[in-house]
C-alpha cells in the first residue's frame, strides 16, 4: 500500500501543489491528470526519490521512504520502478542487457529466465540480441516497461510514457500496458495530460487543478 | 560554363592547399635521398631508445590524462559538491599557460636546488632526488598540463547524456559506481578517446617540456640531428617517422569521433547525485587540489618570481621581443586567415569535387604535426632546391632563405591552418544555398556575392579563427626555435632559453607577458563567441 501525505511543491517561489494526499491499495492503477507545470511530474519524481520538495511524506508497504520533503531511503534502494517519457533505454546495451540491468544480484540463469518471461509478457519474444535503435517507438516503450518490471517493483511510476507515440499506436498500447500491469499486480501511477488516456488506463483518476488534487 | 570556371578555381585551391601541405610531402620525400652513414648511426645507437622512451611517455601521459580528465569531468557534471560550479570553469584555465611554462615552474620548485627539495632535505631530512631521472616527473607534468583536453571533451559528452538514462539506472537499483562504469562511461567513451588522442598528438609535438626535462623523444632527436649534426636529411627522415605516428593518431581520433552518436541535444544543469558530509568535502578537496596544482600555484609562483626579478630582467630588449612577437603573430594570423577564408568560401565547384575536398583535408593536417617537422620540411625543401640549382650551374639559395622571416611564417601557416580553417568553415556552413541563389537571381557577380554576402556572414568565424591562430603562434616554440631569423627572438624563445639555463625566476618575466597577452586574446575570443551565439 502506498500513502503520500501533506505533499507541497514550490517552484521558484511559486507554490504549484498544496497539501497533496494520496493512498493506493496494492495493485491499484492511478492516473494523475494536470496541465504542464501543475507539479504532477515533480510529485512523481519525489515519490521516485529523484527530487526533493518543500514538504511531504511517503510510505510504501509500511516502510517510510521520505519524510518532511527529504528522502530517508535513496532512489537506488526504494524498489520503485519508473518508465520515462523518452524510454531512456541504454543505447549501448542490447535488449537482454537492458532488461536484466536491475537483476544484477541474481544468478545469470535466473536473469535469462526472467528476461524471457518479461518479453513474453510484453509480446516481443526473441528480440534479446537487438539494440534499442532497431526497434519502433512502441516496441521501445514496451521494453522500457519490461525493464522497469523486471526487479518486481512494489510501485511503478509512468511519466507520460505514451506521449511520443502516434494516436493509433497509443490507444492500443495503453490497453496493452494496462493489462500487463494488471496481470503483474503492480501498484502504478501514470502521469498524463490526456483525459481519454487516463480514463482507459486507470482504476482511479486524480486531477490536479488549482494546486489541489481531486478525484474523478 | 560551370566546368570552365571550376578549372580555374580548382587550380587556385589546389595550388594554395598543396603549398600549405608542402612540408608534409617534403619530409616523406626525404627517404628518396637518404643520408646513409649518419642515419645508420642514428638508427643503430639512438632510434630504439628513442622509440621506447617516446612510447613510455605516450603511455604514461595517455593513461594519466584519461583517468584525471574523465574523473574530473564526471564529478563536475554529475555530482553536486561545494565549489563545484566555479571549479567546473576553473579547470579550463591551464589552457591559458603554455606547457613549457608550467614545466619550468614545476622544475624551478622541485629541482634539486628548488625550495621544495631544499625544504624536504633540511626540514624533513629526506634524501635529495633528481626530478629529471626516469620518466615519472615529466609524465606527471604532461598530465597536469594536458588533462583539460580530456576534461573538455568528456565534460561536453557527459553534459549531453540524458539525465533520464542515469535516473533509470538508479531506479533499477544500481550504485553510483555501477552507473558510472556501465552507463555514463560507455556512453562517453568516444569523447574520452578523442581527448586522449589529441593529448597524445600534443605530447608527441612538444619540444619545450621534453627538452627542459632532458627527456629524449623524436622532437629532441630531430633538433639534435639538425642542430648538432647539421644533417637536414636525417632530421627529415626522423620527422617522417613522426608524421607516420601522427597520421595514425589522426586516423584513430576521426574514427572515435565518428562513433559519438549517443548524444541528446538537451543540456541540463541538474546533477543526478548530491554528495553530502565527508564525501562532499573530499571531492571538493580533490578537484580543488588539481586546480591548485595545475593552475593557481604555478601562476602564483610565476607572479612571485616575476615580481622579484623584473628589475634585473626587464630592459629595452623587451620592446624588441614584444615587437617581434607581435609582428610574427599578427602577420601569421592574417596570412593564415586569408588563405583559410579562400579555401572555405562556399563554392559549387568544391561541393562537386572529391579532389578539392581531399587537397583541403591535406592542407589542414598540419595541426597534428610538430612544429619541428614543419621547420625541417621547409629547410629540407629549400636545400633540395639549392642542390638542383647548383646542379644546373646556379647558386645555392640557402643563405637567402634560411633564417628569413618568410620561412618562419610559412611554417606557422602550415602548422595552424587547420585551426583557422575549421573555425571559418563552420561559419561558411551556415550560409544556406538560398542566399547564394537569391543573390545570383538579383544579378550579383561572384565577386559581389563573396564581398557582400559571404564575407560579412563569415566574419565571426574569421575573427575567431584569427584569434585562435594568434594565441598559438604567440607561444609556438619548436618551429620558431629552428627557423627564426637572427635578431627575431620572441617571448616564447626568451622564456625557453632562460629556463633552459635554469634561470627560472627571470624566465617568469617573459612568460607572464605571454600569459597576459594570451588571456587578453582569449577574452576577446570569448566575447565574440558569446556575441555571435546571441545573434545567430
Amino acid at each position: 500500500m502506498l500513502s503520500v501525505t501533506n505533499l507541497s511543491i514550490t517552484y521558484k517561489n511559486t507554490q504549484v501543489l498544496n497539501d497533496f494526499n494520496l493512498s493506493l491499495k496494492h495493485g491499484d492503477i492511478l492516473a494523475l491528470l494536470g496541465d504542464s507545470g501543475s507539479g504532477k511530474s515533480s510529485a512523481l519524481r519525489f515519490i521516485a526519490g529523484l527530487d526533493t520538495v518543500t514538504s511531504g511524506s511517503i510510505e510504501l508497504d509500511g516502510k517510510a521512504l521520505s519524510s518532511n520533503g527529504s528522502h530517508l531511503i535513496p532512489a537506488e534502494s526504494r524498489g520503485v520502478g519508473m518508465v520515462f517519457q523518452d524510454y531512456a533505454l541504454f543505447p549501448h546495451m542490447n535488449i537482454e542487457k537492458n532488461i536484466s540491468f536491475g537483476l544484477v544480484a541474481q544468478p545469470k540463469v535466473k536473469q535469462r529466465a526472467r528476461v524471457t518471461e518479461l518479453l513474453a509478457l510484453i509480446g516481443l519474444e526473441g528480440i534479446e540480441k537487438k539494440y534499442p535503435h532497431q526497434l519502433s517507438g512502441g516496441e521501445q516503450q514496451r521494453v522500457a516497461l519490461a525493464r522497469a518490471l523486471a526487479p518486481a517493483p512494489n510501485l511503478l511510476l509512468l511519466d507520460e510514457p505514451f506521449s511520443s507515440l502516434d494516436k493509433n499506436h497509443r490507444d492500443q498500447l495503453v490497453l496493452q500496458v494496462r493489462s500487463i500491469l494488471k496481470k503483474a499486480q503492480v501498484t502504478s501511477i501514470l502521469v498524463t495530460h490526456d483525459e481519454t488516456e487516463a480514463d482507459s488506463f486507470a482504476d482511479v483518476v486524480g486531477i490536479i487543478n488549482n494546486k489541489q488534487l481531486t478525484f474523478k | 560554363m560551370l566546368k570552365e570556371k571550376c578549372i580555374k578555381s580548382k587550380i587556385w585551391i589546389s595550388f594554395i592547399a598543396l603549398l600549405v601541405a608542402m612540408p608534409i610531402f617534403v619530409v616523406a620525400f626525404s627517404w628518396a635521398m637518404p643520408e646513409h652513414e649518419l642515419w645508420a648511426h642514428f638508427s643503430e645507437n639512438i632510434l630504439s631508445g628513442l622509440i621506447s622512451s617516446t612510447l613510455v611517455l605516450l603511455l604514461g601521459v595517455g593513461v594519466g590524462v584519461m583517468l584525471l580528465g574523465t574523473v574530473l569531468a564526471y564529478l563536475v557534471v554529475m555530482v553536486e559538491f561545494p565549489g563545484g560550479k566555479w571549479l567546473e570553469w576553473a579547470l579550463f584555465l591551464p589552457f591559458a599557460i603554455p606547457a613549457y611554462v608550467l614545466a619550468f615552474v614545476y622544475l624551478g620548485v622541485f629541482d634539486y636546488s628548488g625550495y621544495a627539495q631544499v625544504w624536504m632535505r633540511e626540514a624533513l631530512d629526506l634524501p635529495g632526488f633528481d626530478v629529471r631521472a626516469g620518466s615519472w616527473a615529466i609524465i606527471l607534468t604532461f598530465v597536469l598540463v594536458f588533462y583539460p583536453y580530456v576534461y573538455m571533451m568528456t565534460r561536453a559528452s557527459f553534459k549531453r547524456q540524458k539525465l533520464n538514462m542515469i535516473e533509470a539506472g538508479r531506479l533499477l537499483g544500481a550504485s553510483p559506481l555501477r552507473v558510472f562504469f556501465q552507463v555514463s562511461l560507455p556512453l562517453a567513451r568516444p569523447a574520452v578517446a578523442a581527448g586522449v588522442l589529441v593529448t597524445l598528438m600534443e605530447t608527441l609535438a612538444d619540444f619545450g617540456v621534453v627538452s627542459l626535462f632532458n627527456y629524449d623523444t623524436f622532437t629532441t632527436a630531430i633538433y639534435s640531428a639538425w642542430g648538432d649534426f647539421r644533417s637536414i636529411e636525417v632530421a627529415a627522415q626522423l620527422a617522417s617517422l613522426l608524421v607516420l605516428v601522427a597520421f595514425l593518431l589522426i586516423y584513430f581520433e576521426k574514427k572515435s569521433r565518428g562513433q559519438a552518436k549517443y548524444y541528446s541535444s538537451d543540456v541540463t544543469n541538474k546533477k543526478p547525485y548530491q554528495a553530502t558530509g565527508l564525501t562532499a568535502w573530499l571531492i571538493s578537496l580533490f578537484v580543488f587540489g588539481v586546480f591548485m596544482l595545475s593552475f593557481a600555484m604555478p601562476m602564483l609562483q610565476l607572479v612571485i618570481w616575476g615580481w622579484s626579478s623584473v628589475a634585473d630582467e626587464w630592459s629595452a630588449k623587451y620592446f624588441d621581443l614584444i615587437a617581434s612577437t607581435s609582428i610574427l603573430t599578427i602577420s601569421a594570423a592574417l596570412i593564415t586567415v586569408m588563405l583559410a577564408t579562400f579555401l572555405a568560401l562556399p563554392s559549387q565547384c568544391k561541393k562537386a569535387s572529391i579532389w578539392l575536398k581531399s587537397v583541403i583535408r591535406l592542407a589542414t593536417l598540419g595541426y597534428a604535426l610538430p612544429g619541428s617537422v614543419m621547420a625541417v620540411g621547409l629547410l629540407y625543401g629549400i636545400n633540395q632546391i639549392s642542390i638542383i640549382n647548383i646542379h644546373f650551374g646556379g647558386e645555392s639559395i640557402n643563405h637567402i632563405i634560411y633564417g628569413s622571416i618568410t620561412l618562419l611564417l610559412f611554417a606557422y601557416v602550415s602548422r595552424f591552418m587547420a585551426i583557422a580553417y575549421s573555425s571559418i568553415e563552420a561559419s561558411a556552413q551556415q550560409i544556406k544555398p538560398v542566399f547564394t541563389q537569391s543573390a545570383r537571381l538579383l544579378g550579383a557577380s561572384r565577386l559581389r556575392l563573396i564581398w557582400q554576402v559571404y564575407l560579412p556572414m563569415m566574419t565571426p568565424g574569421i575573427l575567431a579563427g584569427g584569434l585562435l591562430v594568434a594565441v598559438d603562434v604567440m607561444k609556438e616554440l619548436p618551429a620558431t626555435y629552428l627557423l627564426r631569423p637572427f635578431g627575431w627572438d620572441t617571448l616564447a624563445i626568451q622564456t625557453y632559453e632562460l629556463s633552459a639555463e635554469g634561470l627560472y625566476e627571470r624566465a617568469a618575466v617573459p612568460a607572464l607577458i605571454m600569459v597576459v597577452f594570451g588571456a587578453l586574446l582569449m577574452a576577446v575570443f570569448q566575447y565574440l563567441d558569446k556575441k555571435s551565439s546571441r545573434t545567430s
